[in-house]
């Protein structure tokens, strides 16, 4: 069996002397103890020392479309926004089919986040409302929506294209409509807000689709109530695709309220090359305002969701053997083909490496990027669970044959249902379970993403770690040190930065196959570089590293049955690392990724439940993960 | 689609209230709509003024008043004979719209009035299973890993447990996790979502005050002591006053929509006369 505390001294020795062969941990000094160098970021969200640290994860999907949401209604969606957060609140509801559907564990907190642009029209253009009648194009969407599902999905199709080439229908872009709707979300969200005990956090989607959609989508996400976002009107893109003009939007929002209001970018992996371009929309370069402006206001990246991951691609980062994962790397939202190099400013990690290295020329870093994960569902239900997973629209809702059926006809590659991932869920550490906490710790990059199941993961840097602080890593993490999503100030002579880490898996989920540190820096050339160290694993006395790669944890899973054994793998991994090849002079960031054992992915139980017959391609199983924000190294 | 489903979106509700008031409002004028009789009352007049002042600024003259007119009893005209035809009947959007008419005037029906304290605690007490405070507990753990062979588990379990009972510090005993140690007034449901749910259920029947164990949780072995333990209350009316009216309302309005609904449907005699199984099978 494995021995779960993983002794930190033995790990990092493994990767000092594997990749640098330098020093020995040095044991902390009782000065040096007392003089730590690791320092939160100065700002207007400076911690403070004497506050209460967060002691619960809080779980929750910063991402959901209703009913209202225009492509989601066309295509079948009938549940609204108090439907979406009944269901994240653990009640049963019956889903888009009629149904009855529930989570197997209630999430903490949500944010409805419908389209602004169109949203509420739907619901008019069902009831075969006479403005939405008089425009053919609307009047030819009602007439599919009520042809069946096939017919509906069509139609959302040509609204999404119809949205992202800016040729929408005018009865649409009638903000009225906009208006009427975001008041009653607002109104719902209050309903459901229980301070202490569940979160409805008031939110939109600003849907960026640039001219031919290249996905910049963003959620916007309030720390305010009512009494300051129910009068306003959510911005549309009918009038510019620009982020700037979002950016914009959002801090005349906080002028005029005196409200905060943060914003995530998602499916970066949809952008064909725009989301983390380097260039302004307008194909202007980048100013040090632009930088600044981005860094403010979009604090975390939605990771892992549907539309597959936005966390790293294989084809960037060739040395990572668990980058090929639940990709959707082909198109954009539009079904454009990609070309090559758009894939380079699409992920992640990238933006992360390429962050650092403008925060060079611009003074800021304008891809500070922590870790979300949301589901971005269209159905109204946030049903991320491989065994219970809810499907992207009102056609792809649990049903036989589900897995065969057209997503979209891209250019280059039939997309099918089966590409679909069962993921998107964020894990927050806050002090408590508010608005105004989970805002405050999304702001400071306290979270986590996941692809649905809920382990715990801790990570602080310091300069002072030791294998002592193991023991207790909680307590010594905050007092010595800054979690996930901080900041490292430059490193005194001498010190190198340490690192505790902890993941506890999931209490109903499957065993940890190992923990790894995913670290990024920018040489003195420019040049961005990353490596990923195996820091805690499962099964030590038989998996050994071997240049830095230790063997697969193996596999439990049975197919026909669609289930696993956690006789394999650890329920926690705890450790303490220090970076083997730490250069003061270089920009670093480093982050968390835990990997479960396999299990079966959710078209693995959808064959045994429906009997379903997949063809070759389909995956049936996965090894599922958190991604933590990241923790950055700033040289002086 | 399900028209409750639509019913349900209160921006649909709110804009067809509108339209239906706008539409009663031009129903209610002629009378004799039977015989081929069209009366055009002095308040219908009116009312085209007032529309023709509200779109268009200013006040009709007689000509334009008079065309107003003629156009109202052209339209009427065509609109009875198109439903003599029976046109109406067989048009979805007619069908949808009547639909939703009907079942807004029956939900504002229902809507008359705020709940009364009598009615929100009597629908407390019907539903206490939405409103109560659930069975908490409070307890400390230590922990174990199944690192190890069984007998050395258990080696280092009872040499922890003959500890405990001899008053040592549970915080230096066991292994550090990131499960915390001491877990204080906490709900079972909790307690199974942080340890798993056997280990919760191990806490709910696990006697008080003393160790006891192994209790199994999705990690480990666990040496416990109950300290406390509340069963499941039902808070007072003030401390849920808000939650059981947003389910007294939303439950009013199913309730009346449902009870219609039956009583109409006693009413009729519904033949099936077709297979009820799909012609095309999904696979």
């Amino acid at each position: 069996m494995s021995r779960q505390l993983m002794i930190a001294s033995l790990v990092a020795g493994a990767s000092l002397i594997a990749l640098a062969g330098c020093s020995k941990p040095t044991p902390a000094t009782k000065a040096a103890a007392g003089s730590t160098a690791a320092s939160a970021e100065a700002g207007a969200y400076l911690p403070d020392p004497n506050r209460k640290h967060p002691e619960r994860v809080l779980w929750g999907d910063e991402h959901v479309h209703t009913g209202w949401s225009v492509d989601a209604g066309v295509s079948g969606t009938t549940l609204t926004p108090e439907d979406a957060v009944r269901f994240v609140r653990g009640e049963t509801v019956k889903n888009n089919r009629g149904e009855p559907t529930k989570l197997h564990r209630p999430l903490d907190w949500v944010a409805v986040t419908d389209h602004s642009d169109g949203m509420g029209t739907i619901g008019e253009l069902k009831a075969g409302n006479p403005d939405f009648l008089a425009n053919p194009t609307t009047k030819r969407w009602y007439e599919m929506m009520r042809q069946g599902p096939e017919q509906a999905t069509a139609a959302t199709l040509e609204l999404v294209r119809a949205q992202a080439t800016r040729t929408m229908p005018p009865v649409i872009m009638d903000e009225k409509w906009v208006k009427a709707a975001w008041q009653k979300t607002v109104d719902v969200m209050e309903k459901y807000n229980e301070p202490g005990k569940f979160t409805a956090f008031i939110a939109y989607e600003w849907t960026s689709n640039a001219l031919t959609g290249e996905n910049l989508h963003r959620n916007v996400i309030f720390r305010d109530n009512a009494d300051k976002t129910r009068s306003l009107s959510p911005l549309t893109t009918w009038v510019s695709g620009d982020p700037a003009t979002l950016w914009a939007w959002l801090a005349n929002y906080e002028k005029t309220t005196g409200g905060h209001v943060l914003a995530i970018p998602h499916n970066g992996n949809l952008s064909n090359g725009r989301m983390f371009e380097e260039q302004q929309y307008d194909g202007q370069p980048l100013t040090p305002e632009w930088a600044a402006s981005r860094a403010r206001w979009e604090p975390l990246f939605e990771l892992f969701q549907y539309k597959g991951q936005s966390e790293a691609n294989p084809r960037l980062s060739p040395t990572d053997e668990f980058a090929n994962y639940e990709l959707w790397d082909t198109a954009n939202l539009a079904g454009r083909a990609k070309t090559p190099g758009m894939i380079n400013t699409e992920y992640a990690r990238e933006a992360l490496k390429s962050g650092m290295r403008l925060q060079g020329k611009l003074g800021t870093n304008p891809f500070k990027i922590g870790a979300a994960g949301g589901t971005d569902t269209h159905t109204g239900l946030a049903a991320a669970e491989e065994d219970n997973f809810g499907g992207k629209l009102a056609s792809s809702e649990p049903h036989a044959g589900r897995w065969n059926q057209l997503f979209a006809k891209e250019a280059t590659y039939v997309r099918k249902d089966w590409t679909l991932s069962a993921a998107g869920y964020t894990g927050v550490w806050a002090t408590a379970n508010t608005r105004e906490a989970l805002w405050d710790a999304m702001k400071r990059r306290e979270t986590y993403a996941t692809t649905g199941p809920r382990m715990t993961v801790r990570f602080f840097g310091g300069y002072d770690f030791t294998n002592a602080d193991v023991k207790g890593l909680v307590a010594n993490g905050y007092a010595k040190g800054v979690p996930m999503g901080g900041d490292l100030k430059a490193a005194a002579a001498g010190k190198v930065p340490t690192f505790l880490f902890a993941a506890m898996k999931d209490s109903i989920g499957a065993n940890l196959d190992r923990v790894q540190v995913v670290k990024g820096w920018v040489d003195a050339a420019g040049k961005t570089h990353e490596s990923i160290l195996n820091v805690g694993w499962s099964d030590t006395a038989n998996r050994k590293l071997t240049a830095g790669k230790l063997p697969p944890v193996g596999n439990t899973v049975d197919i026909k049955t669609a289930t696993y054994k956690n006789s394999i793998g650890a329920p926690e991994l705890v450790g303490w690392f220090k970076d083997p090849s730490f250069d003061p002079k270089q920009r670093a960031f480093y982050y968390l990724r835990v990997l479960e054992i396999p299990t079966p992915r959710w078209t693995a139980y959808d064959a045994v439940k429906y009997g379903d017959k997949m063809s070759a391609d389909v995956p049936m199983v996965g090894q599922e993960r958190a991604v933590t924000s990241a923790i950055w190294y700033n040289p002086a | 689609m399900s028209l409750k489903q639509v019913l349900r979106e209160p921006l649909a509700q709110f804009v067809l209230v509108g339209l239906l008031l706008f539409l009663l409002h031009g129903w209610v004028g002629p009378a004799d709509e039977a015989g081929k009789r069209i009366v055009v009352s002095q308040a219908r007049v009116d009312d085209m003024a007032r529309e023709y002042r509200a779109q268009l600024g200013g006040s009709p003259t007689p000509d334009e008043l008079k065309g107003l007119v003629d156009t109202y009893v052209h339209d009427e005209i065509l609109y009875r004979e198109g439903m003599a035809q029976g046109l109406g009947r067989d048009d979805p959007v007619i069908r949808r719209r009547v639909l939703q008419k009907y079942e807004i005037i029956l939900e504002e029906k229902s809507g008359q009035g705020a709940a009364s304290d009598a009615d929100l605690s009597a629908y407390l007490k019907a539903h206490p299973a939405d409103f109560e405070r659930p069975s908490s507990v409070t307890f400390d753990q230590v922990f174990f890993d199944a690192s190890g062979s069984p007998a050395d588990v258990e080696r280092r379990f009872e040499a922890a447990r003959r500890a405990a009972e001899r008053g040592a510090d549970p915080a230096t005993l066991g292994q550090d996790s990131l499960l915390p140690r001491h877990v204080e007034t906490t709900s079972l449901d909790r307690v199974a979502q942080d340890f798993g749910p056997t280990f919760a259920k191990g806490v709910a029947e696990a006697p008080v005050s003393q160790w006891t164990g192994p209790l199994a949780s999705s990690y480990g072995a666990h040496l416990v002591r109950v300290t406390a333990r509340a069963p499941p209350s039902l808070p007072p009316l003030d401390e849920v006053r808000a939650a059981v009216a947003r389910d007294w309302e939303g439950d009013r309005r199913r309730r009346a929509l449902a009870a219609n609904y039956d009583k109409l449907r006693g009413d009729y005699d519904v033949a099936v006369k077709a297979r009820l199984t799909p012609q095309l099978a999904t696979r």
